[in-house]
């Protein structure tokens, strides 16, 4: 098997030269059957690396210890879910994983595009296999990932342990995914780039995507604050981390490009800074994954030094210059045909969100990069933590969290003072009345009460939104509240889907500010018998024993959990010896309500004197930021929707397809 | 006019990112040495937020468990016979020890440097075996292409 998946490698490889080849020239000369047989091969390579990953994942099953990746990254003892999970979880599996996204996207965008935008897809083909081509270039040259030894090992080293956790199951993959399907509007910007169609069919084919990829990108960000919060052990979810930072970056530049392309739709503006963003997302996911395998810049959990980085770099850079080079090139062609009116108004203020999204973006990378440019200037190293984010990024974010408010409701061109008046009286109320209600209760950390304000008055915005178009439905249609309000959301799934990830970002902010501030956090040793109060909670540690598996040997700490004098619960945290790596890792124990999480860490038992060790932490309103997150995704499923326009198109394009068809059969 | 205003918007937020980012790092950022860098100019750093890669010594950990008080000595990465003799640098933690902590580990420390004396330490990060990639045994350094 292994020696079909590196043949069929191989002729991806040779595939995809192929592909660029004959789609760029058949462009060129306006030659019908060079394309069509550069998207043939566009499939072909989908097909081989499809192969690849098939024979990569059954010698990862049938524990074929010959060969490197699966001696290294599993262990016969492994679960099979986790083996699966460790073709994404060494270097060489995660790189030929990503080509096999990448090459499924490329033929879903060729399977979509079968009889559309004729000019633009060979160059959109060409510059999806220069991306493949890329990554099947390391693949077989730098990182075989089928590369056998000399000699066949008993056992296998196993799957890092903090990998195996259903959390890291699903979170590499839903980030790939969002890494990848960025390339697809990229590609269609360089397509538009290059053969001048600069109108809006680009933007009309690729504003799809770029919400799958925001989807993605969403997923997986959130999914891996919550694998954090689950395993690193450590109370938080979020820590500013390199490998973070590169997940975050594209995203907030992702973000940032979904409210600008309504100004291009909407007004005709904005053409070069939407372009702009495109590049960017793109860049930015190329320079985090190399920031994450290079080794340049220090992490927990990044790959180690694999010689990889020169060649991100190079592709990087390359990349960039020829996207510059093309945006310079036709940059005459993009200007704005109108300009801003006021600065009253939605368009400077989808102008002010973008432009703290970008200074967010530039904020974090700048952070995470400054450890290798300080040591460039001034020859020492100074690294900048999770301080320097939470000071930079707070009050942008809180800028942002009052846009989120302003943008969708505040007038076009310019907002009349009683337009102004109308739209935001009762909102800015129920901000003021939630901000004096946390200060008559007493707290005194005004960043908090800000965020809590400011998330009334959010949450004030968009229920009005919701309410006046259910009301304006039920009086004008006749129809009954919830029908009503289906029918709305349906019918504008984009307007009405915004909003929804909108309800979801201001649970998040309140999820952060309740967790980041009101946090509770103790380190005891308890004798069993001993009891410690941590916030409402009292908590009593009983005893440990333990307990073992052919694959981990654990010490189980036994706390009883009282509540007013109650005993409401008994939290188990654990200290895991994985055995084939005999790494100690911790198991939290988490009692999650809508109030606030109760989080145990064991972290040491010394026999000799019978101390058991917790970290014991209570986070407020926690849960909120999940629930929060489930909202964003969703919120992002419905903007995908079809429109009722395009529903009816799609239905049109069917029925005369079947007349054609039945034409055809009489 | 509303272009000009508008350019003044632009300023202003341009202004107010750089402003946040100038101070962050101003306040908030720490020197990054290796234990080998440190010591010699150690008096330089005297109350200072620096962040410090190193190795825990050998036979020099101490662990309180009751008041959850770590202590142990950092030193250079190489000799390792000889890591009793070499200078080294006192690290005092209060907390729980990181999973991966042990004697001759790397370790990365974050904190002050007080008094000339030793290191307060708010964060100990432990290094090396956190990564995907494992270290490959010498047997195994031998590998061919299928």
């Amino acid at each position: 098997m292994t020696h079909l998946g590196a043949l069929a490698l191989h002729l991806a490889f040779i595939l995809a030269i192929y592909a660029v080849v004959t789609s760029l020239w058949g462009a060129s000369r306006s030659r019908r059957n060079w394309i069509a047989s550069g998207v043939q091969a566009a499939y072909a390579v989908f097909l081989c690396v499809t192969v690849a990953v098939i024979a990569l994942l059954h010698a990862l099953i049938t524990k074929d210890f010959n060969v490197e990746y699966v001696s290294s990254y599993s262990s016969s003892t492994l679960p099979l879910q986790y083996t699966i999970a460790a073709l994404w979880g060494g270097q060489k599996g995660s790189l030929l994983f990503w080509t096999f996204l990448l090459t499924l996207f490329s033929t879903l965008v060729h399977l979509q595009n079968r009889d559309k935008n004729r000019e633009l897809m060979p160059y959109v083909t060409a510059t999806l296999m220069v991306i493949a081509l890329f990554f099947l270039g390391l693949l077989f040259f730098i990182t075989p990932p089928f590369e056998r030894l000399s000699f066949t090992p008993q056992e296998g080293s196993d799957l890092n342990p903090l990998l195996q956790n259903y959390w890291m199951t699903i979170h590499p993959p839903a980030l790939y995914l969002g890494y990848v399907s960025a390339s697809v509007p990229f590609a269609f910007a360089m397509a538009a780039l290059a053969t001048g169609k600069l109108g809006d069919v680009w933007i009309r084919t690729t504003r799809r995507w770029a919400l799958i990829s925001w989807f993605f990108l969403s997923a997986g960000n959130i999914l891996g604050g919550r694998w954090a919060y689950e395993v690193l052990g450590w109370g938080g979810y979020w820590a500013w981390d390199p490998v973070e930072n590169a997940a975050i970056i594209p995203w907030f530049t992702a973000t940032a490009y979904l409210h600008s392309v309504m100004i291009q739709e909407k007004k005709n503006m904005l053409k070069i800074w939407n372009m702009a963003l495109v590049i960017l997302t793109f860049s930015l996911t190329i320079f985090g994954t190399f920031l994450t395998r290079s080794g340049v810049i220090s992490s927990v959990h990044s790959f180690t030094q694999s010689g990889l980085g020169p060649y991100f770099m190079t592709f990087l850079i390359l990349e960039l210059c020829v996207a510059l080079g093309l945006l310079f090139y036709r940059l005459p062609e993009l200007k704005s045909e109108n300009e801003l009116d006021s600065l009253f108004s939605r368009e400077a203020a989808f102008l002010l969100n973008n432009w703290v999204f970008v200074g967010l973006a530039f904020a974090t990378f700048w952070g995470t990069v400054f450890p290798v440019l300080s040591e460039w200037v001034r020859g020492v190293k100074i690294t900048v933590g999770s301080p320097f984010f939470n000071k930079v990024n707070g009050p942008l974010g809180i800028v942002l969290l009052l846009l989120t408010g302003i943008g969708p409701i505040i007038a076009w061109r310019r907002a009349s003072v009683k337009s102004l008046r109308r739209n935001f009286t009762a909102p800015v109320l129920i901000g003021a009345l939630t901000g004096t209600l946390f200060f008559a209760l007493g707290y005194r950390n005004y960043y908090a009460i800000v965020i809590f304000s400011l998330s009334g008055f959010v949450l004030g915005t968009i229920v009005m939104e919701f309410f006046r178009g259910t009301r304006a439905r039920q009086a004008m249609l006749q129809e009954s509240p919830p029908q009503a309000l289906r029918r709305l959301v349906s019918k504008n799934p984009r307007r009405y889907g915004g909003y929804v990830v909108h309800l979801g970002i201001v649970l998040i902010f309140i999820g952060i500010a309740g967790s980041s501030f009101f946090k509770i956090e103790k380190q005891i040793s308890l004798q069993p018998g001993e009891s410690v109060e941590a916030g409402r909670y009292s908590l009593t540690y009983t005893g440990i024993h333990n307990r073992e598996d052919e694959h981990i040997s654990s010490q189980v700490a036994q706390v009883n959990v009282f509540l007013d004098d109650q005993l409401i619960d008994t939290m188990r945290p654990e200290k895991r010896l994985y055995k084939r790596q005999q790494q100690p890792t911790t198991e939290v124990a988490l009692r999650p309500t809508l109030r606030d999480d109760l989080y145990l860490v064991l972290g040491a038992y010394d026999e000799a004197s019978g101390f058991a060790t917790f970290q014991i932490f209570v986070n407020p309103l926690q849960s909120w930021l999940w629930i929060g997150g489930i909202l964003l995704v969703c919120g992002a499923c419905i903007t995908m929707m079809p429109t009722p326009a395009e529903r009816h198109a799609f239905a049109l394009a069917r029925s005369q397809e079947d007349a054609a068809h039945e034409t055809v059969t009489n | 006019m509303a272009k000009q205003r508008f350019f003044f918007g632009v300023l202003v937020v341009v202004g107010a990112i750089g402003y946040l980012i100038y101070t962050g790092i101003r306040e908030t950022s720490n020197y990054y040495l290796t234990i080998e860098e440190f010591l010699p100019q150690k008096d330089a750093f005297a109350n200072e937020g620096i962040r410090l890669a190193g190795r825990v010594q050998t036979g020099s950990v101490q662990w309180d468990p009751k008041d959850v008080q770590l202590s142990f000595m950092l030193g250079p990465f190489e000799a390792k016979e000889q890591l009793d003799t070499l200078p080294g640098l006192r690290v005092n933690y209060q907390g729980i020890l990181p999973d991966m902590f042990a004697e001759g580990r790397d370790v990365i420390v974050e904190g002050k440097y007080e008094n000339g004396q030793s290191l307060i330490a708010k964060t100990i990060m432990t290094r090396c075996p956190s990564k995907y990639e494992p270290e490959k045994p010498e047997t195994q350094a031998k590998a061919t292409n299928p």
